[in-house]
């Protein structure tokens, strides 16, 4: 089953390289859909369909840990697969976010890394935790792909 | 700065260059590197249980190579969006060796990059007096970057704030 993502990040540069990372990886995907904080984020998931969130911590508006406690408040997104993608390293923080369900990813990760965890949790049978080929990795660098 | 604090700032350079750009900075710079002009300036401000400035600057030869890895090709012909990536380059560098300078418990606020054509180095005398300062250079492509990190302890004590 292909996945529907959410990309939450105030950097629309680091959105399209979590993006590019994303298709990198290998997990099959259906749509990406994007967002530049936690509010337009909570409009997104409220609007569409989506089986995985991966969430920035530090953002305007509202941020990630404010997003993710919004959506852990309602019935409808309690058990939303949310991965936190951040440079954000304080054990303290981290703390507060893996309370709430989300499991984190520290910038700067590669392909294999993400896929591994998105592997974890969504239960995807089908994308386990091998790593991305070579080929797809190395597309990374040389970007013959359409992206 | 005592060397402990140049070490982490090392290690997340180079893992920054490495793992988020697919460039492998080199410790030894050729020449060439040597001589490249910096041409670009990314600065983020951070506050917490310390405040200060890491600044990354890069020379022109690195950004094309940088925004390709990043992006992909098509983007990376775009100019802002290869400033706006070298700004992502510092704000990971910050986030990633703070936490190695200051302990894990730490919490900071980093601010969002801010971008300045040419070499600044933006800090002025007072900043200098009060602040720690270490330092990184790293021969990239046929370019280099320079990683400057000036920490002021104690969350109180305030850098000049820089210039709207």
């Amino acid at each position: 089953m292909a996945l529907n993502v959410l990309v939450v990040d105030d950097s629309a540069v680091m959105r399209a390289m979590i993006v590019r990372t994303l298709k990198l990886s290998g997990v099959p995907l259906a749509e990406i859909h994007q967002a530049g904080n936690g509010e337009e984020g909570l409009r997104v998931v409220r609007d569409e369909w989506v089986d995985l969130v991966l969430l920035d911590v530090n953002m305007p508006v509202m941020n990630g840990e404010e997003m993710l406690t919004a959506l852990r408040a309602e019935e409808a997104t309690r058990a939303l697969p949310v991965i936190v993608v951040s440079t954000e390293s304080s054990d303290t923080r981290l703390a507060r976010l893996t309370a709430l369900d989300a499991r984190i990813v520290h910038k700067p990760f590669p392909p294999e890394t993400l896929r591994a965890m998105i592997a974890e949790v969504t239960g995807h049978s089908g994308i386990g935790g091998s790593h991305a080929d070579e080929h797809d990795v190395a597309a990374l660098a040389s970007d013959s792909a359409d992206f | 700065m005592p060397t402990s604090t140049t070490s982490p700032l090392w290690q997340a350079t180079a893992q920054t260059f490495e793992e988020l750009a697919l460039l492998f900075p080199d410790a030894t710079l050729t020449e060439r590197q040597a001589r490249a002009p910096l041409a670009l300036t990314a600065i983020v401000e951070f506050t917490g249980p310390m405040r200060g400035r890491l600044v990354l600057r890069v020379s022109a030869e690195v950004l094309p190579s940088a925004a390709a890895n990043m992006l992909g090709e098509d983007d990376a012909q775009h100019a802002p969006l290869q400033r706006d990536a070298v700004g992502e380059l510092a704000n990971v560098i910050c986030g990633n060796v703070l936490p190695a300078v200051a302990g894990a418990e730490a919490v900071f606020l980093l601010s969002a990059p801010r971008l300045e054509t040419g070499d600044v180095v933006p800090v002025r005398e007072a900043d200098r007096a009060m602040a720690q300062h270490a330092a990184v250079e790293v021969g990239v492509e046929d370019g280099r970057a320079v990683v400057d990190l000036w920490i002021v302890e104690g969350a109180d004590a305030l850098l000049v704030p820089l210039a709207a």
